[in-house]
Formats: structure tokens, sequence, C-alpha cells
């Protein structure tokens, strides 16, 4: 088969799979979120009204309509391209998807700014310095920042640099007042602040952004870190890199010209399904942080029971990661005709 | 480009960075503005769609109701009526004021309230308080400045009714009869309109320079700040990013903020309570006597003063009655009839008495995820100061507040904790929910004294005749037991330096009071 055939055929082949994944994942949060006990009206009303009026409240919203319709009601919605309304604060799952999406792009895009910087010089460094203190130290760092919960070093950078010297606000997109007085645009804050020329908000906006995205970025790039460092080492063992060096090509280019372009072939893969989650929302980063992003709202949707929401986010969440990984793949397989089908 | 020009970029990028941190504090309000941080985050903005704290906040601010609790307050007076009363024991019948207006110019008049109270029933939202309206027949506008209530059966709660926010007057032209109207379009004719809201992060008001009625706003704009956990927000405050913190912080953080520069300790009184509830169909004893024997032994064995000094840091207070302190009406029935302290002795007689071999098994439900995090350490207190009696062995049970939620009034547990928030401020508001033959508890309890007498100061406005009956309902509520009362909360908040007015705002309405807020 020609190569364009064989590239069509795996592209083809991966659209096709990508919707029964969707599917599933679909019908799986749909059947858990009916599974759970409780609705929206419980969880906000229970305690405080007799269960015969809960009761009677919850059958005319419509919750004890029989599964099967609410099932084909919910995918009828979802292939129109109709989300719905939340239960519990009237909001568009689209202006959910909008508003706080946005939050968590910025702070991902963020974050893996800094796991970049971070893994890919420590990651360098190891693999180059091989075996030496600049590579244990690297290593030791990697390790560490990939287990140290989340929430524990962003409690701890909040405590150094909120709390005690005091250079840094521990919460939120930006300041109270700055939040009132920005024209949202594109509801990213840097940008949109830039455009209308507020450069008061773009300073507060990438101020409140330095911890969080530091945070999250030391976990990320505690995965980067060791996958640069190994990739790196193999190349470097490769005859090309010694043929680099017979030429008499200095040993910083041969590194970063030669070894490292080709070892970041699965670093770029990896680093690149890392963002796809991390769009799903880093629940524990937004919430130390009170960071508005889709991951604490959709905690707060799945505590208020509140299935429309929570259908929705995830929704969104497995359509983004099944994009993000196809495009990934399909790159991949662009470059590399061994992987196609 | 070259390797040395990429990294002069990066290192001016990061310079930059630096320089700006180095530079820099935090970002708080100034002037005439208040932000205050808080936990709760809202439902609706729209009367009809209300029926909970968080939205009540803002709906107070932005609307007027045609009654009122005044501030350090606890009886209705008229808001937006000039005057209303009684007709007959079935009719109430208001005046408006003149000249009142909404935000947007329109005059408030009769039929905006007559619109209100309708559309709030037609609507029916599952999220609102429309239940509370079921003794209204029929609301009728006869002219401009006139609303009569028409009800079903006699309720001298009616006035307390008209102060919750749920029944806020909207105006007929701007809202829809037959559903909501979105949290971030609504107008109303109170001290404030609603300048933005963005759901989970914040609310703006801006003082309403059209308001016509009493004390205007002291401010020019109040923020609501909204945070997903209480650590953010205590940093916050800490930090000067917010003005306030009010709800909720925990003891701890409470206590923490006691010592931090810049910030003071705010309390006031509150009328949230805990209690702890028997269903009597499930509890223990052999007879309907010896369960009450064991239902006054647990009131007898339980310290409160304990639990709100070792779990609660005193932030809240002992509570002897299911009527709180600072309410009209209010006793403290279970002071006077088992003490204000423990008595393990008279617990113990009680039982014997009873027949109740000892110790009696008791299984106590409570819920990590509804009431706060200090919940367990409350149930494990009590479960100790229980068992080290000797005469109870407690096995304590929880599970996530939606199962309990139901569970609890379905017959499922036999003891269980709850909390309660008044609708309005009388002691009708805890006393019938609880103690009625048709309760909501759902817990057997059925005492026709207790209902006639509910039904009589119900249907009484002679205060005198209502403090005698009340008397009598909260020592029946004390001989009967079939809710312990455990606590009553106090108001708390932490205030920046130089804020001031959030004492004046606590009182057992729970209104909260942005119009009473200055800051230097």
């Amino acid at each position: 088969m020609s190569r364009k055939g064989s590239l069509r055929t795996y592209v083809l082949t991966r659209l096709v799979l990508a919707i029964p994944t969707v599917l599933i994942l679909l019908t799986m949060v749909f059947l858990l979120m009916r599974v759970a006990p409780g609705n929206p009206i419980q969880v906000a009303l229970g305690g405080h009204l007799s269960q015969q009026e809960i009761d009677r409240r919850s059958a005319e919203a419509g919750y004890d309509k029989p599964i099967l319709t609410q099932y084909v009601e919910y995918l009828g919605d979802v292939f129109t391209g109709n989300l719905g309304t939340t239960l519990t604060d009237h909001r568009t799952v689209t202006s959910i998807i909008v508003e706080n999406g946005s939050a968590t792009l910025e702070l991902t895009i963020a974050a893996m700014l800094v796991a970049l910087v971070v893994g890919l010089t420590i990651g360098i460094l190891a693999g180059r310095f091989r075996d030496t203190p600049i590579d244990l130290g690297g290593r030791l760092f990697g390790i560490v920042v990939y287990a140290a919960p989340v929430f524990f070093v962003g409690y701890l950078l909040q405590l150094l640099f909120g709390s005690t010297l005091g250079w840094l606000p521990t919460s939120g997109r930006v300041g109270p007042v700055t939040e009132y007085e920005l024209d949202t645009t594109t509801h990213l804050y840097l940008i949109d602040s830039l455009i209308s020329g507020n450069f008061n908000a773009f300073e507060d906006t990438v101020l409140h952004l330095i911890l969080p995205a530091v945070t999250l970025g030391l976990l990320v790039s505690g995965v980067l870190i060791r996958l640069v460092r190994v990739n790196l080492m193999q190349t470097m063992r490769g005859d090309y890199v010694e043929a680099a060096r017979a030429r008499g090509v200095r040993e910083r280019r041969v590194v970063l010209e030669h070894a490292f372009r080709n070892a970041l072939i699965p670093v770029v893969t990896v680093a690149g399904l890392q963002f796809a989650i991390l769009l799903g929302g880093a629940i524990l980063t937004e919430q130390t942080f009170n960071w508005p992003g889709l991951g604490s709202e959709l905690v707060r949707y799945l505590n208020e029971r509140d299935y429309i929401a929570v259908q929705g986010i995830i929704t969104v969440f497995a359509l983004a990661v099944v994009l993000v990984s196809l495009m990934i793949d399909l790159i991949n397989a662009f470059i590399d005709p061994r992987v196609r089908y | 480009m070259s390797h040395v020009r990429r990294l002069g970029i990066a290192a001016v990028l990061v310079a930059a960075i630096a320089a700006i941190a180095a530079g820099c504090g935090s970002s708080g309000g100034g002037g005439g503005t208040i932000i205050r941080g808080t936990t709760d985050q809202p439902v609706s903005y729209d009367p009809a769609g209300a029926y909970d704290l968080p939205s009540y906040d803002v709906i107070y601010n932005v609307y007027q109701n045609l009654m009122t609790i005044p501030p350090g307050e606890n009886k209705p007076v008229p808001e937006a009526a000039e005057k209303c009363d009684f007709t007959n024991p079935t009719t109430y019948e208001c005046t408006l004021k003149d000249g009142l207006k909404f935000s947007d110019g329109d005059s408030l008049d009769a039929k905006d309230v007559k619109f209100s109270f309708d559309r709030n029933v037609e609507i029916a939202d599952p999220n609102g308080a429309s239940s509370l309206l079921a003794n209204m027949k029929s609301v009728d506008a006869p002219d401009d400045k006139t609303v009569v209530f028409h009800l079903k059966k006699p309720d001298a709660t009616w006035p307390f009714v008209l102060t919750v926010a749920s029944f806020a007057i909207v105006d007929d032209s701007d809202f829809p009869k037959d559903k909501l109207q979105p949290s971030d379009e609504v107008i109303g004719s109170g001290r404030y309109t609603v300048a933005s809201y963005k759901p989970g992060q914040q609310t703006v008001l801006e003082k309403n320079e059209s308001y016509t009625g009493d004390d205007p706003a002291e401010n020019d704009q109040a923020i609501v700040q909204y945070y997903d956990k209480p650590s953010a927000l205590k940093l916050d405050v800490e930090n000067g990013e917010v003005d306030i913190a009010y709800r909720s912080l925990s003891p701890t953080d409470i206590d923490s903020l006691r010592d931090a520069d810049g910030v003071s300790i705010v309390e006031g009184n509150g009328t949230e309570i805990r209690y702890l509830v028997f269903n009597l169909k499930l509890q223990e004893g052999g007879s309907d006597a010896q369960k009450q024997a064991v239902r006054q032994a647990v009131a007898q064995t339980v310290d409160r003063a304990a639990i709100a000094k070792n779990v609660y840091d005193d932030t809240v207070q002992p509570l002897y009655s299911m009527v709180p302190q600072g309410l009209q009406f209010a006793t403290k029935a279970f002071a006077e009839k088992y003490g204000e302290s423990p008595d393990v002795n008279a617990a113990k007689k009680t039982l014997s008495d009873a027949g109740v071999d000892t110790p009696v098994p008791l299984e106590i439900w409570w819920t990590p995820s509804h009431y706060g995090p200090s919940s367990g350490d409350e149930y494990a207190e009590i479960k100790n100061q229980l068992d080290d009696s000797g005469l109870f062995t407690v096995s304590l049970k929880s599970t996530e507040w939606t199962q309990y939620s139901e569970a609890a009034f379905t017959n499922k547990y036999p003891e269980y904790e709850l909390g309660w928030f008044p609708d309005y401020p009388d002691a009708n508001d805890y006393t019938a929910p609880f103690y009625a033959k048709d309760s909501f508890l759902n817990i057997s309890y059925d005492n026709p004294e207790m209902n006639k007498l509910l039904e009589q100061e119900a249907a009484t406005t002679d205060e005198a005749k209502r403090a005698e009956l009340f008397k009598k309902i909260q020592d029946i509520g004390a001989e009967d037991v079939p809710t312990v009362p455990i606590w009553q909360g106090k108001q708390v908040a932490a205030v920046r330096d130089g804020v001031s007015g959030v004492e004046d705002t606590f009182d057992p309405s729970f209104i909260f009071r942005y119009w009473l807020i200055t800051k230097d």
C-alpha cells in the first residue's frame, strides 16, 4: 500500500474509533450519575423539607423519568450540541465550558510552559552529565516534585510567597476588583488585558498565575525530566552523534541539535497527553488556589448531584482528550510510518 | 535564531517576572468598595428560585420586601409597606409607601407585589420556597397601594413570612411570570443593583442611586468573592485580598486569625442550631416509657459546654431549647429541667426508674459532608461523653449527605444529627417543624397536647398569649425529648482593620446587610 493510502486509512480508522470511545465514556458517566443516590433537590433541601415534599418536587422536575428515556434525551441533546442548563444554578453548560474552561486552559498553558522549561532543562543536564552530581540532583528533583502531593506543594508555596513574604497572591485568577473591571472577550485574562490595554490587569493576572502554574508545572516536569534524560542518553549513544563529534561539532550543538531533537519525539507525545489530561482540570491545584477552572466546577457539581452539569463537562473533557490524543497519534503517524496500520 | 538570542530573551522574561513579583502587593478593593469572601455559593437571585442563605445574602440587598427585620432586632417592621396588619384572622392587608421605584426607574406598586407572590406559586421552582406560601389562598391588589393576603387559616407568623427573601418584590414588567429571571438580569428596588454575576467567582453589587427607602448604602460597591476552600479564604483575608471573611471558616482558622496582624474576629448572635434526633419507632427501649427515659437520660448526660469549647473553640454556645436564645419567646427548658451541666447520677436514676438495662446501645449517625469539618469531632465528643457515663455504648456511623438526607427521614436511622437554619426568626419556625405531628422529621412523634399548643400559637398574635404557649411547648419538648438541642452557632467573621459595621448586621434574622458596612 502507498504511503498516502496507509496514512489515510490510519486517519480514518482513528476517527471512526473515536466515536465509540466517546460514546462509551458518556454512557458510563450517565449511568454512574444516575446510580449515585440523590438529586440536586435532595442535596439542597434535604433536612429542611419533608421527604414527601422533596419527592414531589423531584418528580415535578422529571428526575423520576425512566432511565432509558433520560438516556435517549441525553444523547439526543449531546448530538445536537445542546449540553443543557445546570439544575442547581441555572447556567448553560456551554457558558461553563467557555468561562471556566478558559481558566483551565490558561492555567494549563502556563503550567506546561513551566513544565517544559524545568523538565527539558533538567532532563538535558541530567542526560548530558550522566552519573555525575548534576544527574543525581536532577533525578532526585524529578522524583520529589512528582511524588509530593500537589496540594501540599501548593500550600507550601502559598505560605512562603503569600503569607510569609507577601510577594504573591494566593488565590483566584485576578484580584476581586480586577475581576470586575476586566473586559473579557476571550476569557483568557492575559490576552483580554492586553486587548483592552489594561496593563494593571495584565500584571495582576501574571502575579496570580505564578503560584498555581509553578505548582502544577513542577508536578508535570517530574514526568518530563526522567523521560528526557532516558531518551537523551539513548540518542547520545547513536552513530550519528559519534559522527557529529568526529566532524568536530561542538559538544553543546551535538547534544542540543543532534541528540536532543531525536529524543524529543516521545517527549512530545507524553507532553501532549499531559496537556490533554490537564485540560480536564487539575482539580487539586484549582481547589488549592481557588482557581475557577473546570476541575473545581466539576467537583462542586458532583457534590450537588447536578448531573446535567457533570455530564456536560465530562462530555467536553472526553472530546478534548480524544481529539488531542488523536492529533498526537496523527502527527506521529505522519512522522513515523511504522506507527500506521 | 541563535542560542545566544534565545537565551537572552528567556533571561529578560524571567527577570521581568521576578521584578514584577518583587514589587507588588495584593490587589484588594479600596475607597467605597467592600470585598467579602465566602465559601457559600448562591443558587439564584430571582426570589422565586431561592431558598438558600447565599442567595438570600444578595437578595436582601437588591430588593425590598413588604416587611423586614431591622438590624439588631427580631420582629418584623414594614419596609416597602407603610403599614401592615390583620383586618381579620385570615386577612392581612398592607399599604405601600409612596414613591417606591425599581432601580431601572419603574414604579413599584401593589400589582408588582401581587405579581411577585403569584409567580412564586406558579413557578414553584424546585429550589424555591413556595411551600412557605401553602397557607396563602390568594393575594389581591385592589388599588395601586393596597395588597391584601387571604389566608386559609389564621397564621400569626405571616408577617415573618413576608420578611423572607424568597418573597421580595419584583417588577411585573421585567420578570417573566412562568420562569426564573437569570441572576445577572435581576432588577429590584433595594439598596444595590447586581452589576455583575460570575457564577463560582463573584457577585458585584453597586449602590442603587434610585433607592427611596431608609438607610441607603454607606458604601458604593460590595463585591462578594466565592471560594472553594476555607483555607484559601483565610489566606486572602490575612493578605488583605478581601475585607471580610464570613461563612464559613473552620474553628481552627478562626483561632489562627485571632492572632493575625490587621485582622479582628467579630462575633454576633446567631440562630443556626444543631441537634440530635431520635426516631421514636427505631430507637432503643422496650416501651414508650422506656424510650422516653433513654432520651431523657441522653439529654441529662450530654455536656454541651464541653462540645462548645473542645470542638468549636467557643464559636458556638450551648443550646437548652430548640428555640435559640435571641429569639422572642425562647426559654432554657432543658436547663430548667435537667440542669446546665451533665448529671450522670440523675440519668442513671431516670433509666433505672424506667427499668432500662444499662449500658443502652445507641446507634448514632452523622454526616461528614454537610455540617462542616467539625461534625466528626462533635460526634466523637458526644460518643465519649455517653460512653464514659457507663450508661450507654455508642456506635457512630456516617454517610455522605445525599444518602444521609434521604435515609434520615425515611426510617433508617434511630438517632442522628441535624442542623437548622431559620426561614424566619420566630419561635414557630423552631418548634412546629420538629414537634408537629406532620413534622418533616418523620420520627413518629405525636403528642396531642403539643399539636394543640402549636395550632394555638400560630393562630394568635397576642404576644403574652404566645409567650405562655411557647413556654409550654418548650417544656413539653424537654419532657418528651424527641430531639436534644446541642448548640447554637454564633455568627463569626474575620474583618480587616478599618472595616466597621459587620457587628451591626449580626442578629437573629441572618440578613447580611452590606449597606451598614464602611471602610476607612
